[in-house]
């Protein structure tokens, strides 16, 4: 271990750099502590500048029931869920599939393919978007959540195939050659050799992608111009311009677009951390 | 009508030719195992035979019929995996189960398949285990239980026993030979332990850089190896191989000659094509050295292995031009039937009976002559 | 037939998975990316015919000022962000240790990670907000006055890139951590052996070790850092007079709001060969980290 683990004994010595880390933690996090705060005080105190005294009077219920009874916030959220949970299954079937084939069948061009799926990934979205936004257009697509999950399938794709590859390339070789010569097709080998064992790598990717889909901004509001299906992300940018000074309603509309990722991260923070971790470690 | 037919398969991996003309005829119930060292093709050829690895030339029959082209799970080949390759989700009875499963034969055929595979491996108990839960032997017989279920033509077993320590080794040997007996199915069997392939095999396969160099039964390649690298390679401790040179020919033998030791006449095959002059290879398996208090020529003692009832030497006898040694130029090994008390450095007198020579020479390294006492 | 599918279904098998990936993303990601470039050689509005013009649109780009000032920016962003890596480093080190409470206290420190970038850029306009955000209140804690970061032209792309480290420390914090984790517990006892401590310890046992970590750090930082465009668009819009716009904004901006189609896939295209540079690094690496595993 490095650094050098502090000894179990040394109590006063372990308690003294726990009240450094907590101090440093405090800090880290004092603009997050701030909305939170922010988020539950009335108009008036925040107008005064009452940011970390006692509150003269709670807003905290107000804010939150005024977000979603004042706002489209609860047609936000609805609409990112619509567009994140389809776009998530859509991106685990097709890279699982893709991973797999990629990984345990060799043909010619295969490592191009890969490595088109890896550098895609990497494109900045400027480079895509007119095309993107115009076949969207022609589809009859545009400002619908339709245009989003097929963005979102089609982009996290590329990063999700590079992931379910690597685990799969893991694999032992020796498992798809048993299964092989016992006779099973390829169908056969995916459903009953490659899914039982992928499945905590699908449970990290997933949360991943929930994530990265989740806080998608740029392909919202290039994509979506309707309150109807615009998702959270876009949602909290447009209340910004319409409620500039209304600082509690925004800080408390930002903690609603943040609590899902936040909280899908505190369930699974294991497989988020070896999803967000894995190929940087090994090698 | 024969078990398996291999007729010229070639096998590349780009420029690389793994497998360079193998052909071989394996007859239904025979145990073949084949040797050969590390990278010759061992596992490329049983993958081939598996229809795991597309051949890039070449016809394979089983029992009569082309399965050149045919799908693995279509040959009536089953196959055992040296890390034993079991699905580590699936319990032993579904492990066992599966290939049925993917025929999708009916359930009670399944089970009645499991059942009597799990008795003939002592494997009842554990049927409901996942393979974590096996010891390594345990994991070793599932894996050839999940062979038998199948009731396949042809077993193919890549080095099933080198994850195993010696004590198991020795006993899966005996029951894989046992299981071998009671089905009498063709089994072919690939290891690159020499004492395996002797114990085990009706005939061994020995191949070498992608080429079977020689086929036929354990005594027959240990008393009559057709090369140099069979010679070397079957046979332990390994074959004492010097220098020599011919010094005249006469109709049906030569007269060889070689540091420290007197000339000698042997009697060579007709058609050894041998000139006076010619270097060729003396070979001398270290059972046929002897040691006497004089005579013989002179060498000294570089290490001792006393194992038990026998006792190997590795002596030093410099002149000698020793070819291919495992312990360095100069250095002969040395097979005694019996305890001898001798420490590194000790000066010995080595006798070689000229009888028991074998004699290589030629492009191929091929053999000129074997030991009459054989 | 079903013989011909038994024979076949080795190569077709694998073409039929894999297609659905393929098809959408070549379409919708390759494709249109190639067609950007393409773009960028017309005049468009997106509606009316598209009008050749070669190289036209990157002529007038060098004679952008707004073009220098957004490729100024986003240098400045890759200068910034590379503090993500040590920083990272430097808090994943001050947490690697094993005592009651610590999980807890690393699990607070990835959240900006999983934060919207959007959500960020409102925390932090808050916190810059002059009279009564927070560093408004520290300032006026120590009786000075914070100056009115996002409105002062010289300052404002620096809040922002500080606001958008913060995720990034982050996530090099995460990365370093996994990497300190998967430290060989061997070599570092070898290196107290033969007397390394502290950041003796650091520079010639524990980070040679962490070589691949850094590496991923870095380049993902630098593609992070000229990707950037939430945060400008939320928290500045490019303002105070396009003095913190980056290629990305001013290409979105240029496109969505002037609908010059053209021109803003000519500035995509720039900002796309400049990370090519990194792309094309990043996936030398990767993929020949992965033949060597392979
Ligand atoms: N997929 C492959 N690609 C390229 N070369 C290979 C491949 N598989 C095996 N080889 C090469 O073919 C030769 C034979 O390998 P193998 O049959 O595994 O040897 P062994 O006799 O030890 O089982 C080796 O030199 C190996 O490097
Ligand atoms: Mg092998």
């Amino acid at each position: 271990m490095y650094p050098r683990p502090i000894a179990p004994n040394a109590k006063a010595h372990r308690a003294l750099y726990m009240g450094l880390v907590i101090a440093i933690l405090l800090a880290w996090l004092a603009p997050l502590c701030a909305i939170i705060l922010t988020s539950m005080r009335a108009p008036k105190d925040i107008a005064t500048g009452n940011l970390w005294g006692w509150p003269t009077e709670f807003g905290l219920v107000d804010n939150y029931v005024g977000v979603f009874t004042q706002t489209p916030m609860a047609r936000f959220f609805l609409n990112s869920l619509m567009i994140t949970i389809p776009s998530v299954l859509g991106v685990l079937i097709l890279s699982t599939l893709a991973g797999f084939v990629l990984s345990k069948f060799k043909f010619r061009g295969s490592m191009l393919l890969f490595a088109v799926f890896v550098g895609g990934n990497f494109l900045p979205a400027q480079i895509m978007m007119i095309p993107v936004r115009d076949l969207m257009v022609r589809l009859g697509l545009y400002d619908t959540t339709y245009a989003l999950i097929i963005f979102h399938i089609a982009f996290q794709t590329g990063f999700a195939t590079l992931f379910m590859r690597n685990f799969i390339a893991a694999l032992p070789n020796e498992l798809f050659e048993a299964a092989r010569a016992e006779g099973a097709s390829p169908a056969q080998i995916l459903i009953h050799v490659v899914l039982p064992l992928v499945r905590p790598a699908l449970a990290a990717l997933a949360i991943l992608v929930f994530t990265f889909i989740w806080n998608d901004y740029f392909w919202a509001v290039v994509l979506t111009i309707s309150d109807s299906v615009k998702p959270v992300t876009a949602g909290l940018a447009n209340l910004r311009g319409q409620y500039v000074s209304a600082w509690n309603t925004i800080s408390a509309a930002t903690i609603i677009v943040a609590v899902p990722p936040v909280v899908m991260f505190f369930l699974m923070q294991r497989h988020f951390i070896a999803g967000l971790t894995m190929g940087a470690v090994k090698g | 009508m024969s078990s398996l037919e291999l007729h010229h398969i070639e096998k590349s991996y780009g420029s690389y030719h793994a497998l360079r003309g193998i052909d071989l005829t394996v007859e239904q119930g025979e145990f073949i195992v084949m040797v050969g060292p590390s990278g010759c093709g061992k596992s490329t050829l049983l993958k081939s035979i598996a229809g795991l690895e597309p051949i890039t030339s070449g016809t394979m029959m089983i029992n009569g019929r082309d399965v050149t082209h045919a799908q693995p799970g279509d040959r009536g080949i089953a196959m055992v995996f040296q890390s034993y390759a079991l699905y580590p989700h699936m319990t032993v009875a579904q492990n066992m189960g599966f290939g049925l499963r993917m025929a999708k034969r009916p359930k009670t055929e399944i089970e009645e398949a499991v059942t009597k595979a799990a008795q003939i491996l002592r494997l009842t108990d554990q049927l409901e285990k996942l393979p974590k839960q096996l010891s390594g032997g345990q994991r070793q017989r599932v894996a050839i239980g999940r062979t038998i279920t199948r009731s396949p033509e042809v077993f193919l077993f890549d080095e099933p026993l080198s994850n195993l320590d010696a004590a198991l080794r020795t006993q899966m040997r005996v029951e894989i030979s046992t299981l071998h007996a009671k089905l009498g199915a063709t089994m072919i069997y690939v290891t690159h332990d020499q004492v395996e392939a002797m114990t085990m095999a009706s005939r061994i396969v020995v191949l070498n850089a992608g080429r079977i160099e020689q086929v036929g039964s354990p005594l027959e390649l240990y008393r009559n190896p057709d090369n140099f690298f069979v010679a070397g390679f079957l046979g332990a401790p390994r074959m004492n191989f010097f220098a020599g040179r011919v010094v005249q020919v006469s109709t049906g033998h030569v007269t060889v000659q070689c540091p420290l030791v007197e000339p000698f006449d042997v009697a060579v095959v007709d058609n050894a094509k041998l000139a006076a002059g010619d270097s060729i290879t003396i070979g001398a398996r270290p059972e046929a050295l002897g040691i006497g208090s004089d005579g013989g020529f002179p060498a000294k003692v570089h290490l001792v292995e006393h194992l038990g009832r026998e006792t190997i030497l590795y002596a030093d006898a410099g002149a000698l031009q020793t070819i291919g040694s495992d312990t360095g130029t100069g250095n002969l090994t040395v097979h005694l039937p019996d305890v001898a008390p001798f420490t590194k450095g000790d000066p010995v007198h080595l006798r070689f009976d000229p009888a028991d020579a074998y004699l290589f020479g030629g492009d191929e390294q091929a053999t000129l002559s074997i030991p009459k006492s054989i | 037939m079903p013989n011909f599918w038994r024979q076949h279904r080795g190569w077709i098998a694998p073409t039929l998975f894999i297609m659905p990936a393929v098809v959408l993303f070549g379409v919708v990601i390759v494709a249109s990316s190639v067609q950007s470039l393409w773009i960028s050689l017309h005049d468009w509005d997106g509606m009316s015919p598209m009008h050749w013009v070669g190289l036209g649109n990157y002529q007038e780009l060098f004679r952008d000022p707004q073009f220098f000032t957004s490729l100024k920016n986003n240098c400045i962003w890759l200068v910034v962000f590379m503090l993500a890596p040590p920083l990272g480093l430097g808090i994943a080190l001050l947490v690697n240790q094993q005592i009651r409470g610590m999980r807890l206290v690393k699990s607070l420190f990835f959240i900006p990670l999983v934060l919207a970038s959007v959500a960020v850029g409102v925390v932090f306009t808050w916190v810059y907000t002059p009279g009564f955000g927070l560093l408004a209140l520290v300032f006026s804690a120590f009786g000075a006055t914070a100056p009115a970061l996002l409105s002062d032209e010289n300052l404002v792309t620096f809040a922002v890139v500080f606001a958008a480290l913060w995720p990034q420390v982050a996530f090099c914090m995460v990365l370093y951590l996994a990497g300190l984790n998967s430290l060989s517990d061997d070599l570092i006892g070898a290196g107290q052996v033969d007397g390394a401590r502290g950041l003796n310890m650091l520079f010639h046992v524990v980070l040679p070790q962490l070589t691949q970590v850094t590496f991923i750090a870095i380049a993902i930082t630098a593609i992070g850092a000229l990707r950037s465009f939430d945060m400008v668009s939320v928290m500045t819009q490019g303002g105070p007079f396009g003095s913190s716009s980056v290629l990305a904004y001013q290409m979105y901006e240029q496109s969505i709001f002037s609908y010059r189609f053209g021109y803003g896939a000519a500035i995509a295209s720039v900002l796309f060969a400049i990370m090519l540079v990194f792309i094309v690094w990043y996936l030398s690496r990767i993929m020949r980290a992965d033949d060597r595993g392979a």
